[in-house]
């Protein structure tokens, strides 16, 4: 473990800071590359920088758009089981959750406008109301849910920068309904991102052309956020010492699996219903790739997130969640490309370079501005950056041992930059 | 609001012993998954049958054109009378004749070569266009209004309004419309029926400029009784199969042929429902399910309000209580 920088604590910091080391320059690096992709994706059009043809007119860009949106998800999952029903002492994940779960809605939105032909354009659902269609409801949601989520970023945000007084009024005010909005449109874009496959009848494979596209999406994108949260808790043990919750994780994935298996109860129900069993038994190579996603990726996970032993073990709990989170992206995928394959005409999609690059710099893009926010804002809890900093403090020690020993130091990179803290410096540290 | 207080009195007294809670959001939560799937089983949707008549009748005497592939010749003189009449540009990397020939931005129609088919081993040509869907997937999936129906039957596009997603390539069943992949600010493109021709009961410029018979423009109605004679006169050549009759509810554009519409490339797997019947059946069910979920948020919500906001009030007063310290 090499903790490089602690999350932000209260009143520790007066200073905005992001710690450059050769994994976030090379993050920066591809981060850089998209910016330059994009430009040259805005001038040139979207034939240029993709390989998408008529046949294809959504591939890749729209596979990621339905993955990001399913794995955010882990935002409004986790909001539900925290606030509505009543997992009160699960807010120590919570925020983590929320901020993984904007940047995600981040990223799809700007992911949606470089997809778009006439960009420009992109307020006319607004006024032209063509309600009849799932794109509309899914623009209004997701819309509306980015704002929201951007919203809810401010009750964090007034944790640690001064704001006017109105803000913080109105904030207040709002508290509630941007409670209830944040766990009510969730439930309808995430159906809607399926939904849209249903006007496909007849050429989206029958393994996952169903009208219950939008009922399986809902459960999907539910089942995977604590999977996502298990993940990033990982994630941020391993880069800033932050205790992996075992107890609230396992309490959350238990929830999943149910989830899970009535998921994929559901999902035989319904090839049984439609007589698409036999297909699925088939040995085709779309059965095979369906029974991986159903079997592997969702059978089992539950079934180890339901042995108590698995779901106890650090190695156990990740290794389920893991391969929950492949079963989602799969079914993203499956719907989005290998189910549309055979009605296109043209084979399997072949993406181009670039069109890649675009979804490795968004990701970067994510994972950048994750780390910025965690080391600048509360956003883990203060047990949890206390137990960081001691992290820290132990590698610190460490490292002063070996340069006593003689062996050279290396220095990250500190950028800072003043800024005027909501709770002084001192004032802070009285507290303690 | 009394009402909400003694509620949630109640509750935070039942609250540590959790089991009556517990039962009771369980009860809520199985209802409620219970209901969503009920309701999204297919079981209301109207007979497809019904529909196809319904939309046919609607529909009599909307313009239409049949085309008959046993009398296509390949000349592609439909092909140029269309790219005239709209001002389109001739590409060599889109060939809009020919067995490479497919529909791109710079060709509303193709005539496709489909080598030695049928029994004869004879070429076939097949001639490609917006079928002009009566009930079309893509204007129900255009969430700007951009593709519309019009009067006279001519499912037209707007350019101006257009946002570029691209949801109306992905919801033909035919894959019509097509994009411009090369432009800055692509656009779709795709046939509009010669509207300013057919609105006035003009034949459209491919009819018009067909010297074989082929192309035969008319009221649908007239046509269909039209193509039914002409398969009934001679049952040993034609299939009997009028493609677009019924066809995802019913087309503009009609086909007969004396060779299996499969053979030739035609989507044969299609529902007679339309498309959008398919995503009514999951929209119709938002407003119900939207009330459902907020009554439940509701109910949780009361049962809950004084620990939500109690917990909000706690991370927001520790802060302000120090900022004012200084």
């Amino acid at each position: 473990m090499t903790v490089r920088a602690t999350p932000y604590r209260a009143a520790t910091r007066s200073r905005w800071t992001f710690t450059l080391t050769p994994y976030r320059v090379f993050l920066l690096f591809v981060l850089g590359g998209f910016v330059v992709l994009a430009a040259y994706r805005f001038v040139n059009g979207i034939g240029v920088v993709t390989n998408l043809t008529d046949r294809w007119p959504w591939a890749l860009w729209t596979s990621w758009k339905l993955t990001g949106v399913a794995l955010a998800g882990a935002g409004y999952s986790t909001a539900l089981l925290v606030h509505f029903l009543g997992r009160d002492k699960w807010h120590d994940i919570e925020r983590g959750a929320f901020v993984l779960s904007m940047l995600g809605y981040l990223m799809v939105c700007t992911a949606l406008v470089l997809d778009l032909g006439q960009w420009y354009n992109a307020w006319h659902p607004f006024v032209y109301w063509g309600y009849h269609s799932v794109m509309f409801e899914l623009f209004w949601c997701i819309g509306t849910y980015t704002v929201v989520q951007v919203v809810e970023f401010l009750y964090i945000y007034e944790e640690r920068v001064r704001v006017p007084k109105v803000m913080r009024t109105v904030l207040k005010k709002i508290y509630v309904p941007l409670l209830f909005l944040g766990a009510l449109l969730p439930v309808f874009h995430q159906s809607a991102l399926c939904s849209l496959y249903v006007l496909a009848k007849g050429r989206l494979d029958p393994l996952w052309w169903t009208l219950l596209l939008p009922v399986f999406a809902v459960m999907t994108s539910f089942f995977v956020g604590p999977s996502v949260v298990t993940m990033e808790n990982f994630v941020a043990h391993r880069t800033y010492g932050r205790p992996v919750h075992m107890r609230i994780l396992g309490e959350v994935v238990r929830i999943s699996a149910w989830i899970m298996l009535a998921y994929f109860g559901l999902k035989m129900a319904d090839y049984a219903v439609r007589g698409v069993l036999p297909e699925l038994f088939s040995g085709s190579t779309l059965g095979n790739i369906a029974l991986v996603e159903l079997v592997g990726c969702v059978l089992l996970p539950a079934l180890l997130f339901l042995t108590p032993s698995i779901r106890a073990s650090r190695n156990g709990i990740r290794v389920a969640s893991a391969l929950a989170i492949a079963g989602v992206v799969l079914n993203r995928f499956n719907i989005t490309i290998l189910g549309m394959m055979n009605s296109t005409g043209e084979g399997m999609y072949r993406p181009s370079l670039m069109e890649v690059g675009f979804v490795l710099g968004l990701a970067a893009g994510v994972s950048l501005v994750y780390l910025f926010l965690v080391e600048n804002f509360p956003v883990y809890s203060e047990d949890d950056v206390i137990a960081s900093e001691a992290a820290l403090a132990e590698q610190e020690a460490e490292r002063k041992a070996r340069e006593a020993a003689g062996v050279p130091r290396r220095i990250p990179i500190h950028l800072e930059t003043r800024v005027e803290p909501r709770v002084p410096a001192r004032t802070g540290s009285q507290r303690e | 609001m009394p009402a909400v207080e003694t509620t949630g009195a109640e509750d935070r007294e039942t609250e540590p012993q959790g089991t009556g809670r517990r039962t009771f959001l369980k009860g809520v939560a199985v209802t409620a998954g219970a209901a969503s799937v009920a309701a999204t089983f297919p079981t209301t949707r109207r007979q497809s049958d019904a529909v196809v008549e319904e939309l046919a009748k609607e529909h009599e005497n909307d313009p239409a054109l049949l085309i008959d592939l046993t009398r296509c010749v390949g000349c592609g003189r439909c092909v140029q009378a269309c790219k005239l009449d709209n001002g389109l540009e001739w590409r060599s990397d889109q060939p809009a004749k020919g067995p490479d020939a497919a529909l791109a931005w710079s060709n509303y129609s193709v005539v496709v070569s489909r080598g030695r088919a049928g029994e004869d081993g004879e070429p076939r040509y097949v001639r490609q266009q917006c079928m002009h869907c009566l009930d079309p997937a893509c204007v129900s999936a255009c969430f700007v209004k951009a593709l519309v129906k019009t009067e006279s039957g001519a499912v037209v596009y707007d350019g101006d309004r257009c946002v570029g997603c691209r949801y109306c390539q992905m919801a033909c069943p035919f894959s019509v419309p097509t994009f411009e992949w090369d432009e800055t600010f692509g656009r779709i493109s795709k046939c509009d029926f010669c509207v300013d021709r057919t609105s006035e009961g003009r034949p459209t410029a491919c009819a018009d400029a067909c010297l074989r018979g082929a192309l035969t423009f008319g009221r649908r109605g007239e046509l269909l009784t039209e193509a039914w004679t002409r398969i009934g006169g001679r049952p040993e050549i034609y299939v009997p199969h009028v493609y677009g009759e019924t066809e995802v509810g019913g087309t503009s554009v009609m086909y007969i042929s004396d060779v299996a519409f499969e053979e030739l490339g035609f989507r044969t797997n299609l529902p007679d429902t339309p498309l959008p019947e398919y995503t009514w059946e999951i929209t119709r069910l938002i407003p119900p399910v939207a009330t459902g979920i907020f009554m439940t948020l509701m109910a949780l919500y009361i049962k809950r309000r004084r620990v939500i906001l109690e917990a909000r009030e706690a991370a927001d007063t520790a802060p302000e209580h120090a900022e004012v310290q200084p």
